[in-house]
């Protein structure tokens, strides 16, 4: 299958073979994603462009949709909101996930691949389940108030523990840690732990050696997993939408009512591609990382 | 000697505080799913402290809702075909991607990585405009293709990556004793990364039983569990809803684990050798 006998410069019956083999095996999958994702993708982007009259779609090329994100302050306030509470949610995913990641990596010992999968497991149950139960842990009655008034903590329950967007965030944070440890953990694990010893032989400290040797390697799984975190954040509708209350909407929150309650289709399309456009921008600007997190090298 | 003591007992310190915060996280991670798991088996018709008892009735009367039912039902027929639709599209094209020379080679993987990437909404979105071409196909149709197109991504990831580990000598050798392409397949490559397709599989199918927001766009009148499971948050979380998240949580959690292990096992060796 990979000798090519002789030094012929034409193409060999068995060379042709392969390339067919390679188109056939290829073929089935790219066009499945062709139709079913680039195509959808490129029909939102056209709708985009079109204009409602009389709860009709019309053709044609208008920029207004675009001018609207940027000009109704609603809309506005909710990109900035959405812009914000992903990136508290990334860097609290961040903060909270770097100890466990290195924790798992580099002290867990025999428990390590146990622990790894105990930390991914949740991410595979759905996501309405998993943030449902928020509802029942943070509501007005819930768990967390009737324990702190059953502790004596507080005597009056916490009304603003639901429904605000405090909530959003802690949803979203306990959604997508998960997904923030993953890169974490395989980024650390490939540091080798003779040299940290290096760097401790050399007199630096615990802390020195963990800001110069380990912080900048572990890097890209970093950026990777921020990456990531706050793209899921950015869009993401369930959480919000169970856990927000509906006083302050996120840009997702808007999408979805423009589609389904409005009926408005290019004026949700036009901010789903305002949305893309974040996401791509990132992707563009982080690709150096994600290809060294995904094992090839720079 | 008193300062490697010092020492010692420091690093035991700084274990036993990781050891410490790690347990918060994981108490953090698993706090949700234990509330349901609790609710499920309470006697209280709302949920909340304190627990009034003991009870399995929950499980009983969900299991004669023929709502709740219907769609555990309809949820678990549509993943099997979007994880066996998506598992037959990423085997070829992970193989050809790990062994074969490509060109455009980073081009076809960020069209098979953007469904994973991109917010789901957006893809939700997208189906819903490509449906007005082809409304009859809105439900069920709509469901399995959608939840194709986003579990063939991550398949043909897990398998890229697992492909890239396999020795390929095992299958010039097969081919220097005369077998063809399809006997190779059949004979060397199907029984050694049959761990992984099962796993795969597992891992698609957990994925798209669970998947609300896409599903929920182009449905129709089709209920899956999860769109059964929104439906039903607008009012008081009824513990029935409870004791059947019970069941579905514990099952992903078991598939989940199981297919984690086995794709991990799978890249142990070719790790190794890599080495």
């Amino acid at each position: 299958m990979e000798r090519i006998s002789g030094g012929s410069p034409t193409i060999l019956p068995s060379q042709r073979r392969r390339r067919r083999f390679a188109l056939a095996g290829l073929a089935p999958l790219v066009l499945w994603q062709l139709v079913f994702f680039v195509v959808p993708l490129l029909i939102l982007l056209v709708i985009s462009f079109w204009t409602m009259r009389n709860y009709r779609l019309e053709p044609g090329f208008s920029l207004e949709n675009y001018r609207a994100v940027f000009a109704d302050p609603a809309l506005w306030r909710s990109l900035v909101l959405s812009l914000e509470t992903a990136f508290f949610v990334t860097l609290a995913c961040a903060l909270l996930g770097y100890p466990v990641a290195y924790f798992i990596a580099k002290k867990a010992g025999r428990f390590r691949i146990v622990l790894l999968i105990a930390v991914i497991a949740p991410f595979w149950i759905s996501i309405v389940m998993r943030i449902s139960a928020w509802r029942i842990l943070l509501g007005e009655n819930g768990v967390i108030n009737q324990a702190l008034i059953s502790l004596g903590l507080t005597s009056e329950p916490l009304g603003g523990l639901l429904y605000s967007p405090v909530s959003t965030a802690i949803g979203l944070v306990y959604a997508y840690l998960p997904l923030y440890v993953l890169p974490l953990y395989a980024a650390i694990d490939r540091i080798q732990d003779s040299w940290i010893d290096a760097a401790k032989d050399l007199n630096a400290g615990p802390v020195r050696a963990f800001l110069e040797v380990t912080l900048p390697l572990s890097l890209p799984g970093l950026v990777v997993g921020a990456v990531f975190c706050f793209i899921f954040g950015l869009g993401e509708f369930v959480t919000p939408a169970l856990l927000g209350g509906g006083k302050q909407l996120l840009i997702a929150q808007i999408i979805q009512d423009e589609f389904q309650r409005r009926q408005d289709w290019p004026g949700g399309a036009a901010i789903a591609m305002v949305l893309l456009a974040i996401v791509f921008t990132l992707l563009l600007l982080s690709m150096r990382y994600l290809r060294i997190a995904s094992g090839e090298r720079p | 000697m008193s300062a490697t003591a010092l020492k010692f007992r420091q690093a035991s310190a700084g274990s036993a505080a990781f050891i410490a915060y790690s347990a918060l996280i994981y108490l953090f991670l698993y706090l949700p799913i234990v509330v349901i798991v609790l609710f499920a088996f309470d006697a209280k018709p709302v949920p909340g402290l304190p627990l009034a008892g003991f009870t399995t009735g929950w499980f009983a009367q969900a299991s004669a809702d023929p709502v709740l039912v219907g769609a555990l039902l309809t949820s678990t027929k549509l993943a099997f075909f979007s994880a066996a639709l998506a598992t037959a599209l990423a085997m070829p094209a992970a193989m050809v991607l790990a062994w074969f020379p490509t060109r455009f080679k980073s081009l076809i993987l960020c069209l098979v990585l953007g469904p994973v990437v991109l917010p789901q909404l957006v893809l939700g979105l997208g189906f819903v405009s490509l449906l007005r071409g082809a409304p009859n196909l809105v439900g069920e149709p709509a469901i399995v293709l959608a939840h194709t197109t986003m579990t063939a991504s991550y398949a043909t990831m897990v398998l890229y990556s697992r492909l890239l580990g396999f020795r390929r000598s095992y299958i010039e050798a097969a081919m220097n004793l005369g077998a063809n392409e399809l006997t190779v397949f059949r004979e060397v490559i199907l029984p050694l990364t049959l761990p992984a397709l099962i796993a795969v599989f597992l891992l698609a199918f957990t994925d798209a039983f669970g998947e609300f927001i896409v599903a929920w766009f182009v449905a129709g009148f089709t209920k899956t569990l999860p769109i059964v499971i929104w439906t039903s948050l607008r009012q008081v979380i009824s513990p029935k809803v409870n004791a059947i998240s019970t069941i579905i949580i514990l099952a992903s959690l078991a598939l989940s684990v199981l297919a984690q292990l086995w794709v991990i096992r799978q890249a142990r060796p070719s790790a190794r050798v890599g080495a």
